[in-house]
């Protein structure tokens, strides 16, 4: 209810402040809501925590044993797009629940995950 | 012999560091909890069939004084082929009622901290191996450290008495998923900063106006430097028609935060619509100087102003 009564006052600053004109903008004076920054936060912890995992030593060697630079997939990583990283760690979370160390068929498919990130595979449909 | 060896095995890669860790601390009387607590004011709402989402729903928000029956809640909780409930409708139930559902820290130290400041927390489990998944969900509604025991409004069962080791691996299978409802404006002791910004977030969407801005300002006054939550407090204002508050509430952030660029646009923004040009032209060219991802609406805002004078 609230969220969309600040909706509203949205659409009335875009209707008081943007008067025709500006048809072929694509933007408009808006009020920035916090939940667009609230994801922005929520996409920018989770890349990091994507990072960690690939700059971790048993991961990084199993990469390496499949032929994937560790180094490279850090790049990889950090060029994802938002949704992609959004997406991936989805998958991520979906792997079955460890106490703290990953179990062997979470590295697995974990791995596996990243060999699509490197591009080497293509087996999670969403990246 | 076979079953001495299972036992072994079963034993051997099971173990439960957290009920171990708690029971140790509180037999050298150098834990922070208090021994033993128990909410008796919780009620009971026994389960029918496989029901257990409703009838825990039901008994999690008792104490806030609200009587709803795991027959009301049924139909937005309850999914007949699954025979279950999704963890998602259970917080989105618990915000239809106008309470702030938000998670635990997933620790069994956080959850017992919750029970002995007076909070029941809602748990989901997973009652059977790995192999044969029954999953549950239960009110952990009080604990005895020097018993080992957790008590549980479960199923059919008023008190449940559970060993802290065999709660620990059952609700370990969750991820130790679990979340308190507290009345917007109320804060529970071990709540992270980070869980309560986004369960506000989702609070916001359809809280009335009124019971937002206490969540919210509730997350102000204990988070004073968090940027998101100041300006969630901002919106529920202006969501409200309260721009006068509104106002205030950026300053307020610009105060601890000079320098963010969302709320500088968003305050020209409210002083542009009541007439302060010249004060509106000053946050707006603030807030394209300051740039980032959003630079491209700040210089939309900019123009716009500019065309007002």
């Amino acid at each position: 209810m609230k969220n969309a009564n600040f909706r509203k006052f949205l659409i009335y600053f875009l209707v008081i402040l943007v008067p025709g004109g500006s048809l072929c903008s694509t933007v408009n004076a808006a009020m920035i809501d916090s939940r667009l920054l609230l994801q922005e936060q929520v996409v920018s912890d989770q890349r990091a925590q994507l990072l960690s995992l690939v700059a971790r030593e048993d991961v990084a060697r199993q990469l390496s044993e499949l032929g994937v630079d560790p180094v490279n997939a850090q790049a990889r990583v950090a060029s994802l797009t938002d949704a992609e990283v959004s997406a991936l760690q989805q998958n991520i979370e979906r792997l079955p629940a460890g106490s703290g160390a990953l179990g062997t068929i979470a590295l697995v498919l974990l791995i596996l995950i990243l060999l699509d990130i490197a591009g080497v595979t293509d087996i999670f449909p969403k990246v | 012999m076979v079953v001495l060896m299972v036992a072994l095995l079963l034993a051997g890669c099971v173990s439960t560091p957290q009920s171990e860790q708690l029971l140790a601390s509180a037999a050298a009387g150098s834990g922070e909890l208090s021994l033993s607590r128990e909410l008796d004011e919780v009620a009971f709402y026994p389960q029918d069939a496989y029901q257990c989402g409703p009838a825990a729903l039901a008994t999690l928000v008792s104490p806030a004084g609200l009587s709803v029956s795991p027959e009301e809640l049924k139909d937005e909780v309850y999914i007949p082929d699954r025979q279950g409930s999704l963890q998602a409708e259970m917080l989105a139930a618990t915000r239809r009622l106008q309470l702030l559902p938000v998670l635990i820290a997933p620790t069994l130290a956080t959850l017992l901290a919750e029970i002995d400041a007076g909070n029941p927390v809602l748990v989901m489990q997973n009652l059977g191996p790995g192999w044969m998944p029954n999953w549950h969900y239960a009110v952990a509604v009080g604990y005895d450290l020097q018993a080992g025991e957790i008590v549980l409004r479960s199923g059919t069962i008023r008190r449940r008495v559970t060993p802290l080791s065999v709660f620990e691996n059952t609700w370990r299978r969750s991820g130790f998923w679990g979340f308190v409802a507290l009345q917007p404006g109320q804060l529970s002791a071990t709540l992270t900063e980070q869980h309560y910004v986004a369960a506000l977030a989702d609070y916001l969407e359809h809280a009335e106006n009124t019971r937002a801005t206490l969540a919210a300002r509730a997350g102000v006054t204990r988070w004073p430097g968090n940027t998101l939550l100041r300006m969630m407090l901002a919106e529920t204002y202006a969501g409200g028609g309260d721009t006068v508050s509104a106002e205030a509430a950026y300053r307020d952030l610009l105060e601890y935060h000079p320098e963010y660029a969302p709320a500088h646009n968003n305050l020209a923004l409210l002083l542009s619509a009541r007439g302060e040009q010249q004060q509106a032209l000053q946050h707006a060219r603030r807030a394209v100087s300051l740039g980032g991802r959003y630079a491209d609406e700040y210089r939309a805002t900019l123009k716009e102003i500019q065309s007002r004078f």
